[in-house]
C-alpha cells in the first residue's frame, strides 16, 4: 500500500505511464517519491529488476531536474547506479532525490532508495540543461 | 511509418516479468567476440520528447549485460552490483536497437563487461558494469 498522504505523479513519457503509476508527497522541488512494486516490475527472482530500477531512478532524479531547470529540457548524460540489495515483489521503494551541484548548465543529481530503512540502490546522474 | 527489419538470426528469447513486459527482446549471433540483442522502440518505449526513454535503453544494457555475464558458464543467476552509463545520442521510433557486450574479465564470481547500444552504426549509449553470478 502506498503511504498515506502521497498523491499520484503526474507522468508525461509514454514509457513511464505504461510502468507506473509513482506516487509523491512534498512539493517541487522537495519530493519525495514512492513506488509499488508489482508483477510487471519483477524479474524470475521475484525481485525489482535492475532495468526497472534504474527508469525509476531516471524518472525521479530527472524530475527533481525538470523541478530545477527553470522551464529548459533536462537530458540525462550520465547515470550510475549501484544495487546494494533486493528490493522485493509487493513493497514500496522510495526516493527523495537531492541536488549535489549545480552550474549554469548542468545539475548533479543524487538519490538513496529505500526499501523500509534498508538502502536497496544509489544512483547518481549528470543532466545537462538544453539551451543553456 | 515502417518498422525495420530485425536483423538476420533473430531469436526472441521467452522472458517473464519485467523482460516479457518491456519486450519482446531479441538475442543475435555472437560476432567479433561481441555478445549481441536486440528490440525494436514502439510507442511504449518512449519519452514525450521523442526519443527512447533512457530507462529503457539503460534496461536493455542490464538485460543484455546480466544474460554475457553468465553466457558459457553454468551460473543460473548474475545479478547487477553497478552500472554505469553514458547517454550519447537519442534513439528514434521504429528503429531497432542492438546491444553489442563485451566481458572484459570473468572472475570465479565477478565479472566485468562493457556494451555499445547502437541503432545501425550510431551510438546511442556506452555502459560499463560489474555483475556477480552464481
Amino acid at each position: 500500500m502506498i503511504p498515506a498522504g502521497y498523491r499520484e505523479t503526474k507522468l508525461a513519457d509514454p514509457f513511464e505511464i505504461y510502468l507506473g503509476p509513482i506516487h509523491e508527497t512534498g512539493e517541487k522541488p522537495n519530493r519525495r517519491f514512492a513506488f509499488l512494486i508489482d508483477d510487471r516490475h519483477v524479474n524470475r527472482r521475484k525481485v525489482m529488476h535492475g532495468g526497472m530500477m534504474m527508469t525509476y531512478a531516471d524518472a525521479t532524479l530527472g524530475a527533481l531536474a525538470a523541478d530545477l531547470s527553470d522551464g529548459m529540457i533536462a537530458v540525462t548524460l550520465n547515470m550510475q547506479s549501484q544495487f546494494l540489495a533486493p528490493a522485493p515483489l509487493g513493497k514500496i521503494i522510495e526516493v527523495k532525490p537531492e541536488l549535489t551541484r549545480r552550474t549554469r548548465s548542468m545539475l548533479f543529481i543524487r538519490g538513496d532508495f529505500t526499501v523500509g530503512s534498508e538502502i536497496v540502490m544509489t544512483a547518481s546522474s549528470v543532466w545537462k540543461l538544453l539551451g543553456a | 511509418m515502417t518498422a525495420a527489419a530485425l536483423p538476420e538470426g533473430a531469436e526472441e528469447i521467452p522472458f517473464v516479468g519485467y523482460n516479457h513486459y518491456v519486450g519482446p527482446l531479441y538475442r543475435l549471433p555472437d560476432r567479433d567476440g561481441f555478445h549481441r540483442f536486440c528490440f525494436r522502440v514502439d510507442e511504449r518505449h518512449m519519452n514525450c520528447a521523442g526519443a527512447v526513454h533512457g530507462g529503457m535503453l539503460m534496461s536493455l544494457a542490464d538485460i543484455a549485460m546480466s544474460r554475457a555475464a553468465r553466457a558459457g558458464t553454468d551460473a543460473q543467476n548474475s545479478s547487477t552490483v553497478s552500472l554505469s552509463c553514458d547517454f550519447v545520442a537519442p534513439g528514434k521510433l521504429g528503429e531497432i536497437i542492438e546491444a553489442k557486450v563485451r566481458v572484459t574479465r570473468r572472475a570465479r564470481t565477478t565479472v566485468f563487461l562493457s556494451a555499445d547500444i547502437i541503432s545501425d552504426d550510431r551510438v546511442l549509449l556506452v555502459a560499463s558494469g560489474i555483475w556477480k553470478i552464481a
